[in-house]
């Protein structure tokens, strides 16, 4: 075991498939001679060279396209964006070109790529550079959609994603990425343990019960399953024993994990980071209403961000999106308290 | 272009003063880059040092009052200075407080001044650029004489938004001045790595727009030309393309560090266009030869630029956050 952050997890999961599969090539703004934006390629270029790692002018379009076209024709590729917002750009071609051509024509071909980068509320990077858009991905069938909480999960299933033969968005958690070991160990004991077997990797629909309770069930992804362990401790404190599942992907998604906690619990709090109309948590908490209906000892809470557009000032920043006090509050409300 | 007039130098020492005063304050920010959070300040913090003369000497050439209009890309407070803007306001709305012109909701890279014609600077590479084609349209519908000016940074050109863009402005002539700050780097990307081809100006030939290429450094050559263009635009409504050479003194924002910059351009190259390319010392020395600008007066200014930032962080400094209340305003209209 190795204890990583999530940003190491993310060069460690590259650069193994890179040595293992020479399909697989990286394209992106910055990813070569700067080193990676965040610096999760360095070094990449020196060890692959410029036709495996391609530093890219910025132009997400064209990324896309250069992922999608090579990728039909036989190539792995992995395309980076310096934040997941700026895939907007290029929307296009991931939900009208990869998501459909597999179907539109009838299985002739596949497109076996990874889209990735860092997601969500930042330090003050306001409305255009803060998004978590998911649930823009979640919505189309032909993709599927990754959300890591942890360094190993980061690592297993980006890994997976890549081995994976269809297009796959990986939403990165910029909020987790230079977390330090410590920090997340002092949430939960091993949170930062990543296997070293280079054969590890994570499969695609299967949530994971990080911290195991009886009252109520705390459901999360990505930055937000952080949250519930840290209200889980506050829980715990008050004498209130909380479970947290941990989704990890959003399509394929695992209800079935969920919905065996929730049967335990009878109570359910989902979470989410940014908007909650018509959101992931709104999905799920439909589905539990449509399958634990009669397990419910109270209606399924959500605890989303607010419905705004990031701001940029700090306090206000703050309380856009989900704190573990708004999720203690939400438990404590399915339990009358 | 028309016989040059003999230039209005007490017009030029106002200009030199506004870059000096962009200058102080953009270096107040870098340097008290160490005191962010105390000061409210986050984000990526792009500065426009070393490219004052385009946004002084651009938007020096419009008449704002009249309704001409600019919109911008992120590296955006020397454009609100140049228009007039209250530094406070904007330093203010850098630090992410109530008083920020933006109320501190958009911070350093969205900046803008209704009152002024800035419609805004803008996060998205490129994604400015189109809006401009609209802002145009706008003043072409009712037939104003006016015009509107549009900055984006070489990278902007990369984008599939820009060519949609600039064939459609030809093809409505709209006035649009389309000023590429070609400061040669895209963050860490050079020209070089990521145009095919390299003149820049000559890119957008195959849309038989108008364009021109200006030393972004030369306040008197970027004034001097744009008015002139302006005036032909207002007698004429087309676009115009403008590539500025200019040069980027600081990092790309505040996380492009002295190592991460290693990668991509050296010590000796920054240190050079800071001798050899400055604005504010091209000016100077201009204003200087013509017997406009002494040695007192630039101790005076410098001396009014630095207190000028000062004022505007203790303004800022002293400003309350934005309530709570403010998060779920100004969502609708
Ligand atoms: C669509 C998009 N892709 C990537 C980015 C990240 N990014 C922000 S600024 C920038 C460089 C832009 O360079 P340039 O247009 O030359 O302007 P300069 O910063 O040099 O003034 C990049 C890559 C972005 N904001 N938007
Ligand atoms: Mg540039």
């Amino acid at each position: 075991m190795a204890r990583l952050r999530y940003a190491d997890a993310i060069s460690s999961a590259l650069r193994e498939e890179m040595l293992a599969d020479d399909r697989v090539f990286i394209a992106g703004e910055e990813v070569g001679q700067y080193l990676g934006t965040l610096g999760v390629t360095s070094g990449f270029l020196k060890e692959f060279g410029p036709m495996r790692v391609v530093d890219t002018p910025i132009s997400e379009v064209g990324i896309l396209g250069l992922g999608i076209g090579s990728a039909m024709a036989g190539l792995r590729p992995v395309c980076e964006m310096m934040r997941m917002d700026f895939a907007m750009v290029a929307y296009d071609q991931v939900i009208n070109h990869a998501a459909k051509i597999r179907y539109m024509f009838g299985g002739q071909f596949k497109v076996p790529m990874v889209i990735r980068g860092p997601s969500g509320v930042g330090r003050q990077l306001s409305a255009q550079h803060s998004q978590s858009l998911e649930v823009l991905f979640a919505h189309v069938p032909g993709l599927k959609v990754v959300v890591p909480a942890t360094p190993a999960d980061m690592k297993g299933l980006l890994k997976t994603a890549m081995r994976d033969d269809n297009p796959v968005i990986v939403m990165e958690a910029l909020r987790l990425y230079f977390e330090k070991p410590d920090v997340l160990d002092a949430i939960l004991p091993g949170l930062s343990e990543v296997p070293d077997d280079p054969d590890f990797t994570v499969p695609f629909g299967q949530a994971n019960v990080l911290r195991v309770g009886t009252d109520v069930t705390l459901i999360g992804y990505s930055t937000m399953t952080i949250q519930c362990l840290k209200a889980a401790n506050i829980l715990a404190q008050e004498g209130i024993s909380a479970e947290v599942v941990d989704l990890r992907t959003l399509l394929p998604l695992d209800m079935a994990t969920p919905i065996a906690s929730i049967k335990k619990t009878h109570r359910a709090v989902v979470v989410q980071e940014q908007w909650g109309l018509y959101g992931c948590a709104a999905e799920i908490s439909a589905q539990i209403a449509e399958r634990a209906f009669h397990d419910l000892d109270a209606p399924v809470q959500r605890v989303t961000g607010a419905f705004v557009p990031m701001p940029y000032a700090r306090n206000l920043e703050n309380i856009s999106f989900p704190s573990e006090h708004d999720i203690v509050i939400a438990a404590k409300r399915t339990l009358g308290r | 272009m028309a016989k040059k007039p003999t230039l209005d130098l007490t017009k030029y020492v106002r200009f030199y003063e506004q870059m000096v005063y962009i200058r102080e304050f953009e270096e107040l920010i870098g340097k008290e880059w160490n005191n962010a959070a105390a000061h409210g300040m986050g984000g990526y913090m792009h500065l426009y040092s070393g490219e004052e003369a385009i946004a002084v000497g651009l938007i020096g050439g419009m008449d704002l009052s009249a309704g001409d209009c600019f919109i911008g890309h992120y590296r955006d407070h020397g454009y609100a200075l140049a228009a007039g803007s209250d530094p406070g306001e904007v330093m203010a709305e850098i630090c992410g407080k109530a008083t920020g012109c933006s109320k501190g909701k958009g911070g350093s890279m969205h900046i803008c001044d209704a009152a002024r014609g800035f419609y805004g600077g803008y996060g998205i590479v490129g994604g400015n650029v189109p809006i401009a084609l609209g802002l145009g349209w706008a003043l072409k519908y009712r037939n104003q004489k006016n015009v509107c000016a549009c900055f984006f940074g070489d990278g902007s050109m990369n984008q599939g938004a820009f060519h949609e863009t600039l064939n459609m402005a030809q093809l409505y002539k709209v006035p649009v001045i389309f000023a590429l700050e070609n400061n040669g780097y895209a963050m860490g990307t050079s020209i070089e790595r990521s145009h095919a081809n390299q003149n820049l100006r000559s890119r957008v030939d195959s849309f038989a727009m108008r364009s021109v290429t200006i030393n972004g450094q030369d306040i008197f050559e970027v004034h001097e030309q744009m008015s002139q263009i302006i005036q032909e635009m207002k007698e004429d409504p087309h676009p115009v393309f403008v590539e500025f050479k200019t040069y980027r003194y600081h990092g790309h924002g505040a996380a492009d560090t002295p190592v991460t910059q290693s990668t991509y351009r050296t010590r000796d190259e920054v240190a050079r266009a800071k001798e050899e390319k400055d604005p504010i010392k091209f000016a100077q020395a201009k204003l200087i030869d013509a017997g406009v600008l002494t040695n007192e007066m630039i101790a005076d200014i410098q001396a009014r630029a630095y207190a000028s930032a000062e004022a505007a962080m203790k303004f800022s400094d002293e400003s309350p956050y934005p309530d709570p209340s403010e998060l779920i305003k100004d969502v609708y209209a």
